[in-house]
């Protein structure tokens, strides 16, 4: 009865991501898109939030949205997805918690 | 039997119209009937603050629509305990009777639900 | 599977592309969709009165084409869209205004059909803020 959280917002502007990472449960997934990929980019605060607690929970990127904004994740454990994968992630989850 | 919904309210009666169409969303499924909850988080704790003078800023009470929800079958409000303390507000009187929980509390109230609206 | 998309911010958001795009993915996926639910700023993407620069992608025509292609049922708030001046032809007429920019192939109606699309589905994912 996992929950799949996404997150669409900058990690410096908004709280989607504080908040989540307070409230997800262990085997959740949490979804990054639009400016949310921020948070991937290696050495930033945001990405230190994130990986703080990364044996919580499994992490996915949209992948366009880290391509158009050069962000190297080689360095992170994350798994990218297509608009195919992102739905069948929806699926596998039991239920989306999109953080607007 | 009828499917649940968890609406996650985050956004200060402050800030525009949101607060109060997310609270319609609650207000429609108590008017159907149907199961909903409402959890109070990040700045949408502000709505529960009392003694606020929205009329002040020429504006619509909220608190108004909130003393409406148990009229309309919704009964169950929840606030983030850590959202309130974080913003001064541990010991703050609340207009409605909202349980106060911790984060592994919300992390269970989420997995109750089928469904999770967060506006 | 059966799902709920709800759109919540206007068409020059990047989340209402994205919206468009997840909700291609569902069906080219085989599944359904039961509803799409217009809410919020979402409901400035049901006006037909959005004029897009040529050398920018139009999510708003878009998501039109997509919805007929589909034979999608397309909903909109009513309340949500008369505070932000989306109005049918009834509701043009009810509050005297002198044009109705509702386009073709959306609903007009209440948020109680947002929850009858949930007692009917098994997915909401939802697409607002950016």
């Amino acid at each position: 009865m996992t929950t799949l959280h996404i997150l669409n917002a900058s990690p410096s502007t908004a709280t989607q991501l504080k908040s989540c990472l307070r409230v997800v449960s262990i085997g959740d997934g949490i979804v990054l898109c639009g400016e949310a990929v921020q948070a991937l980019r290696p050495g930033s605060a945001a990405a230190e939030q994130l990986l703080a607690c990364q044996q919580t929970y499994h992490l996915y990127a949209l992948q366009e949205d880290v391509q158009a904004r050069a962000i190297d994740t080689t360095m992170v454990s994350v798994t990218l997805l297509d608009y195919p994968a992102f739905v069948a992630l929806c699926v596998d989850y039991a239920r989306v918690n999109s953080w607007t | 039997m009828a499917k649940s919904v968890l609406l996650i309210s985050r956004q200060a009666p402050w800030a525009g119209i949101a607060a109060a169409e997310a609270l319609d969303i609650a207000l429609a499924a108590g008017a159907f009937d149907l199961p909903l909850s409402i959890l109070f988080m990040d700045d949408g704790v502000l709505q529960l603050l009392d003694q606020q003078q929205p009329l002040a800023l020429q504006q619509k009470d909220l608190s108004a629509n909130l003393q409406a929800l148990p009229m309309f079958g919704i009964e169950q409000l929840y606030v983030a305990q850590h959202c309130l303390t974080e913003r001064g507000l541990a010991e703050s009187t609340l207009v409605m009777t909202a349980e106060r929980l911790d984060d592994q509390q919300i992390q269970q109230l989420i997995r109750e639900y089928d469904y999770v609206v967060t506006l | 599977m059966k799902f709920v998309i709800s759109v919540l911010s206007s068409s020059h958001a990047p989340s209402t592309r994205r919206a468009l795009r997840f909700a291609q993915a569902v069906l080219a996926a085989g599944h359904e969709i039961i509803r799409v639910f217009f809410y919020q700023d979402g409901v400035l993407t049901a006006s037909n009165n959005l004029v897009v620069a040529q050398d920018q992608q139009d999510i708003a025509q878009q998501w039109q084409a997509f919805i007929a292609e589909n034979e999608l049922d397309a909903v909109v708030c009513i309340a949500a869209a008369l505070r932000r001046g989306v109005l049918d032809q009834t509701e043009a007429q009810r509050y005297g205004r002198e044009a109705a920019n509702l386009a073709e192939g959306y609903q007009l109606s209440g948020l109680g059909q947002l929850h009858d699309g949930l007692q009917q589905a098994e997915r909401l994912i939802s697409f607002g803020g950016q």
